[in-house]
């Protein structure tokens, strides 16, 4: 085979690794914040299944001491009042519970709506909280989330791809924060567009990794912890897929701000 | 052991706490004192006795292997329970050679094996105490014996 044949023949193969690569980035990264999620669903499940054992044996409990009093003409003792009160309280739990649960699921399904192709109507606040929850892990605990959404109406976007941007971007501030720290996000219009600002205060950027940040392959995570595609996957998804726009602020030291413009409408195929 | 087991439960879930304390009320008669606030736990630690400690291990301020240690150095007899949906190898590892750990409960957690473990755990808390007490009946015999041994030497010199 000729070498320049040979050379064309890799170059195809290396674009189409490249091009798997990123189709597969998305689960790739929802499975390295798996663990995460799992805890974050783990602790009100265990809140439900023991307050069902313990509502199910206190019903039985208050049956049996009703039916006595309606056999013996007494009234119930006052022992069933303080049943029914924890029961009320348990009930409450579960709601909270169940709530929390949703809310993890939810954030996994717009994340995981992987072959949606369409463009649709989304609200950035509900987007933000979806990432918000997938990436808690992260965070909780140690770092404040702060946010502050101005009234913005619905914005045409790929939900699932800017969720992915979004996630990406929270990951990084967590990530960017050793110890205690501030994430803040905030959405207002600018410039005729939707704005989106995640500001850390994490440990910042040199101007040399600045002026790398949107490359393929190239991350400032200790290795196990990056892949060095998530922001160049953002600024595709933000600049080629939404028509918008992905800048950064960045200082060694006090912190970084990205800010995500994406248009109101996406053009009509 | 005080006359009703007491017991400390350390999570910064309030739901956490809610639903132990509801199936212990229904289970038992043990005094149950939970905590959202690792520090305010460390607090009570130092001026209540206890039976049993159970804490989280991911919360805000403190981690429950710090919160069981400073359970240890102040109350060593207390049994340490650690009751997380953070469960990997290293900080099971780390919580039974750091902090003496009775035993390692995950998330989501069986109500009929929570109740074995804590009441392994007062069983296990009244065999320390007893056999502190026994020590020091042991000391103070020895000391006796010493003593008596001392006089009756004299009386013979």
């Amino acid at each position: 085979m000729e070498p320049a044949q040979r050379i064309a023949e890799l170059e195809t193969a290396l674009a189409t690794a490249e091009r798997q690569l990123i189709e597969s980035y998305p689960m790739a990264s929802l499975g390295r914040l798996l663990a995460g999620i799992v805890h974050e669903i783990n602790t009100p499940i265990g809140s439900i299944v023991s307050n069902n054992e313990v509502s199910a044996r206190s019903l039985e409990m208050v049956r049996a001491k009703l039916r006595e009093s309606a056999e013996t003409g007494t009234p119930p003792p006052p022992k069933v009042l303080d049943v029914l009160d924890t029961l009320v309280s348990l009930s409450a739990v579960d709601r909270m519970a169940c709530d929390r649960i949703l809310s993890v699921i939810r954030g996994l399904k717009t994340h995981s709506r992987l072959g949606e192709s369409d463009v649709r109507a989304a609200s950035l606040p509900e987007l933000i909280v979806g990432a918000l929850k997938l990436a808690c892990s992260e965070y909780k605990r140690r770092v404040k989330v702060e946010t502050d959404f101005a009234a913005l109406p619905d914005v045409e976007c790929y939900p699932s791809q800017l969720s992915q941007v979004l996630l990406n971007l929270i990951v990084n501030a967590a990530q960017a924060i050793e110890g205690e720290g501030v994430i803040r996000l905030s959405t207002r219009q600018a410039g005729g567009m939707a704005e989106i600002e995640i500001a850390d205060t994490g440990r910042g950027m040199t101007p040399e990794q600045q002026a790398k940040v949107f490359q393929q392959g190239f991350t400032t995570k200790p290795p196990g912890l990056g892949t060095g595609l998530g922001l160049s996957i953002s600024h595709d998804i933000v600049v080629n897929q939404h028509k918008g726009s992905i800048e950064f602020e960045s200082e060694p030291g006090k912190g970084t701000v990205f800010r995500i413009r994406v248009p109101f409408t996406q053009p009509k195929p | 052991m005080s006359q009703q087991p007491v017991i400390v439960l350390v999570d910064d879930e309030e739901m956490v706490i809610t639903s132990i304390r509801a199936y212990l009320a229904l289970e038992t008669e043990y005094t149950v004192h939970g905590f959202t606030a690792p520090l305010e736990a460390v607090k009570f630690l130092r001026g209540h006795e206890v039976d049993v400690v159970i804490s989280d291990f991911l919360m805000p301020r403190m981690n429950g292997l710090e919160l069981l240690a400073a359970a240890k150095d102040r109350q060593p007899e207390a049994a340490r329970v650690l009751l997380t949906g953070h469960a990997d190898k290293q900080s099971a590892i780390q919580a039974i050679n750091q902090v003496g750990l009775f035993q390692f409960l995950e998330k989501p957690w069986d109500n009929a094996q929570l109740l074995l473990v804590i009441n392994s755990a007062l069983e296990r808390t009244r065999l320390v105490r007893d056999l502190a007490r026994k020590i020091a009946e042991l000391d103070a015999a020895h000391s006796t014996i010493k003593e008596a041994q001392r006089r009756l030497i004299r009386a013979f010199l």
